[in-house]
């Protein structure tokens, strides 16, 4: 469908709405393309591609918030589904208790796009197969030093486009490529195995492989997989000082922070699913770690993997200091929940696709640099252990106890890293976490991730992130 | 939108394209969906879609595309773009499609026209469970009830042709009195007849209350009776690794245990394409195999991996109807009951614990089978045979070949679950499993 064509759908579909009594209309067209392309064991899979396109309505009426979708895009269909988007919230107002209002945000009215060299749409199969070919030609047959029986990599090209439009004047036109691959890696040496996920990824063109030195990075990861299945060491015992890698601090911040300082679960909008928060309405200003916890949101870093400059409310994103100097400082807000406790949205609503309604989402998150430099920070440490990377995870639905499973993990004795040790866990809870942090490092990574909230499911592309983070007085576990 | 019609254009394109197989699966659904939180509904829903995906081989190469544009040119060009997605491939793993005709009708399982067209009545479905939380005990109920129907149609080059439909009603519903105390409610139906929204608020008011004062247990290894919802979400797990692709791809625990002891004998696992009662599936899978009944562990023994026609010659089996085009995957899975009532089981554990709900089950490692998983909502302390206090800030981890060979009671009571944590649908008994570990946050 012609671009043209499509944007006076999206008016009309809203013009309807508000014609049929809702006080507040919006649509979102949005087209999904991607192109993917599998190996599994060097083996090709068959190549892959989608095209999706469709309309979102989401309409208020009397207070109740109603939402519809369809790709039928014929005017008549559009028009119709319109019109029952309003039907279906008024016919659920008897069981409405707290009728839904949004804020005053500016309405946004632009056009973004982050910068992109080579434009996605040149994917083909034969280009995805031949970056999987040069990273199975890199960890096949022991090349990265360790038999990896168990190898499936997986690269796409994506590409959403939407224009979003609403009854308070936001018209939001936005392209988003994105390259990213997954790679599922099982190494065995002696009858003993270990297991990496590997996800990078970020928004821009094909120039993304070469940018992230993907195979490289690929390769890395293989080789450390043999080593740390050599690795005998127990993790020490008793009360140690643990550094988190800029892996392990970007999933600490996305999990116990980002998580739930997202103002619809503070107030108990996905209390059925990705469950609560163990932060109140009235949370803000409470203290929850050191004056070295600091913790933002960001989704306007350029070639981020939750690269958001204009949210699907059509609210310009800005970046959220989340935890300032061991403060609760600001949640996550959609135009809803800012209205809620009369602030302003801070751009924090998105959608993965036309049919999905747009829910209060993480962007980039991460824990803010400090001013040491890493070998500094690791001198602060007598006896610890340096958590590199991670395998299993997970965390309770209020975001109060998690735990982490170490798969590169390394003693620190007295200030220098030695050997690697076998699976050490920190299950810890969130204040004990964040108020033992007693250093960070200037040095920032990012990993890119897939956030899952919403019914139905959203998987959102997201990145975390940060420095080397010193956590003073810790008790690990093991497994 | 008729699916026989759009599979006709992409096939006929397919075969003007020359290709040595191919499969036109066209799928549309309606679904609708009320959310509420607080007792107070957050949003109504109804979402119309309809979608193409294609398969075609050529020469040994494969590829599988699908789309949401079904004006017929566009299919007529997406058929093209897929074929010549293929080019510059080398030749890979392939087999060809059943070369003979057939036809499918559509089950009469599993279908109820009822659920069409639900959509403003949901708010009082979800009142009733709002109301019947609220007089159990639960303070503030959340909660979702999704409603639908979906329809498959298939057209191979072949000549295999069918089409088979399915309607769901699901609410999942947790009510919260104190800061921390919740319980968890479910009602999984393929009828309106069958969907009790009542008695899901009532389980969730009540787990709620109950679990009011909870305390942390200590760290250790312990008993612990699983209910449907808890456990169809490790069976779930269990499932996906007989996936022959995830044998395949080293992210199984039963890779090399065909024919051998992978659960207690008591334990049966089956999945069906089609089934009484279940929410998911159908008559024929992607490639156009029927489908059917699959005994995957038989007392305790692994019976089978599920197949479709790739994995099949690469395990010199039969499919098992399961495609997946590239990686098989369950349709209904139905654990096989016991003989015991809750209560017997409660008696019979003498000390455990109770978990009955979860979410998060996260793996160290696929291949050997590590993981853990967060309970949540109602979970009970069981001393002497009875329930003696409520239960929160714990963990449960295990690896599942020890865990499910160490099953020790089934109920014969089963529920069908399907929600958030648990995508399909499963049959499920509650279930007592001995010496899983149980850990607390530090701090």
């Amino acid at each position: 469908m012609a671009r043209e064509a499509t944007k006076d759908l999206a008016e009309a579909a809203v013009s309807k709405a508000r014609s049929a009594g809702a006080s507040y209309a919006e649509a979102r067209v949005q087209s999904t393309w991607e192109r993917q392309f599998v190996l599994k064991n060097g083996e090709s899979q068959p190549s892959y591609f989608s095209e999706g396109f469709g309309i979102g309505i989401r309409v208020i009426s009397r207070g109740a918030l109603g939402f519809a979708a369809t790709n039928d895009m014929k005017r008549t269909s559009v028009i119709e589904l319109a019109g029952k988007a309003v039907r279906l919230a008024r016919a659920s107002a008897g069981v409405l208790t707290k009728p839904v209002e949004l804020d005053d945000s500016k309405p946004s009215r632009r056009k973004w796009a982050p910068p992109e060299t080579r434009k996605v749409e040149n994917a083909d199969s034969a280009w995805l197969r031949g970056v999987l070919l040069e990273i199975e030609g890199r960890i096949a047959g022991g090349k990265a030093g360790v038999k990896l029986p168990g190898r499936l990599l997986y690269l796409g090209a994506e590409l959403e486009e939407r224009y979003y439009v609403n009854s308070d004047g936001a018209r939001v036109e936005g392209r988003l490529p994105r390259v990213g691959f997954f790679g599922s890696l099982t190494a065995m040496e002696g009858g003993d195995t270990a297991q990496r996920f590997i996800q990078q990824g970020e928004t821009g063109g094909l120039e993304v492989v070469k940018r992230i030195g993907l195979v490289d990075r690929v390769e890395d990861e293989a080789r450390v997989m043999g080593k740390v299945l050599r690795a005998s060491a127990k993790p020490p015992t008793g009360t140690i000082d643990v550094v988190l890698s800029p892996e392990l601090s970007g999933i600490a911040a996305h999990e116990s922070v980002g998580h739930p300082q997202e103002a619809d679960r503070v107030l108990g909008r996905e209390g059925a699913q990705a469950g609560e928060s163990y932060l109140k309405s009235d949370s803000l200003g409470m203290k929850i770690g050191s004056a070295e916890a600091n913790v933002s949101d960001d989704p306007n870093l350029l070639h981020s993997n939750g690269f958001v400059p204009v949210d699907d409310e059509g609210v310009e994103g800005k970046k959220r200091l989340l935890i300032k100097g061991g403060i609760i400082n600001e949640f996550l807000q959609n135009r809803t929940t800012a209205k809620e406790f009369g602030l302003k949205s801070n751009g924090a609503a998105r959608s993965v696709s036309f049919d999905r309604e747009p829910i209060i989402r993480m962007s980039n998150t991460f824990v803010e640099p400090g001013d040491y430099q890493t070998d500094e920070l690791m001198k602060e440490v007598k006896h610890g252990i340096f958590f590199k990377t991670f395998t299993e995870w997970n965390i309770d639905d209020k975001r109060l106890n998690q735990r982490y499973v170490a798969l590169e993990a390394y003693l620190i004795e007295q200030g220098e890293l030695k050997g690697l040790v076998r699976s050490p866990v920190l299950e810890i809870t969130t204040p004990k976490l964040w108020g033992s942090v007693k250093g960070r490092s200037k040095h920032m990574e990012f990993e890119s991730a897939t956030c899952g909230k919403g019914d139905p499911m959203q998987g959102a592309p997201v990145w975390t992130g940060g420095p080397e983070t010193l956590l003073a007085g810790i008790r690990l576990g093991s497994r | 939108m008729d699916l026989g019609k759009l599979n006709e254009t992409a096939i006929a394109a397919a075969k003007r394209l020359g290709v040595d197989d191919a499969v036109a699966l066209s799928a549309k659904g309606g679904d609708s969906m009320i959310r509420f939180a607080n007792n107070s509904v957050s949003v109504v829903s109804r979402v119309e879609e309809a979608e193409l995906t294609v398969y075609l081989a050529k020469e040994r190469r494969r590829a599988i595309a699908s789309t949401s544009n079904l004006e017929a040119s566009a299919v007529k060009k997406f058929v093209g773009d897929l074929f010549g997605s293929i080019k510059g491939l080398p030749e890979a793993e392939y087999v060809p499609l059943p070369g003979k005709a057939a036809k499918y009708s559509p089950s009469r399982l599993g279908h109820d026209k009822k659920l069409e067209t639900l959509d403003e009545e949901l708010p009082d479905l979800a009142k009733t469970a709002i109301e019947s939380a609220k007089a159990a005990g639960g303070k503030r109920s959340a909660g979702v009830i999704n409603a639908g129907k979906g329809t498959v149609a298939i057209l191979t080059t072949a000549g295999v042709e069918g089409s088979d439909s399915r309607t769901a009603i699901t609410l999942n519903i947790r009510s919260f009195t104190e800061n921390e105390a919740s319980g968890h409610g479910l009602s999984c139906s393929s009828s309106l007849a069958g969907f009790d929204p009542e008695e899901a608020g009532r389980r969730a008011g009540e787990g709620a209350k109950r679990m009011k004062g909870a305390s942390e247990p200590e760290a250790g290894k312990y008993k612990v009776l699983l209910s449907p919802t808890v456990a169809s979400n490790l069976i779930e797990t269990v499932a996906a690794a007989t996936s022959a692709f995830s044998i395949d791809a080293g992210t199984s625990y039963l890779a090399d245990r065909l024919s051998k002891d992978v659960a207690a004998k008591s334990f049966d696992l089956t999945d069906h394409g089609v089934v009484e009662g279940g929410l998911g599936g159908r008559v024929f899978d992607d490639e156009g195999v029927k489908t059917a009944s699959n005994e995957i562990i038989k007392g305790g023994v692994l019976r089978s991996y599920l197949h479709n026609l790739t994995t099949a010659e690469k395990w010199r089996t039969k499919s098992t109807g399961n495609a997946g085009f590239v990686s098989p995957h369950p349709w209904n899975l139905e654990v096989g009951s016991g003989d015991s009532s809750y209560d017997e089981m409660v008696k019979e554990m003498k000390q455990g614990i109770i978990l009955t709900s979860n979410w998060y089950t996260r793996f160290k490692n696929y291949r050997t089978g590590e993981f853990s998983t967060v309970p949540r909502d109602g979970a009970f302390l069981v001393e002497g045979g009875r329930v003696t206090k409520s239960l929160k800030g714990m963990r449960a981890g295990d690896d599942l070949k020890r865990m499910f060979s160490s099953v020790e009671m089934l109920s014969k009571k089963r529920e069908w679950i399907q929600w958030w944590e648990v995508d399909t649908p499963t049959l499920c008994p509650w279930m007592i499993i001995d010496g899983v570990t149980i850990t607390r946050a530090y701090g």
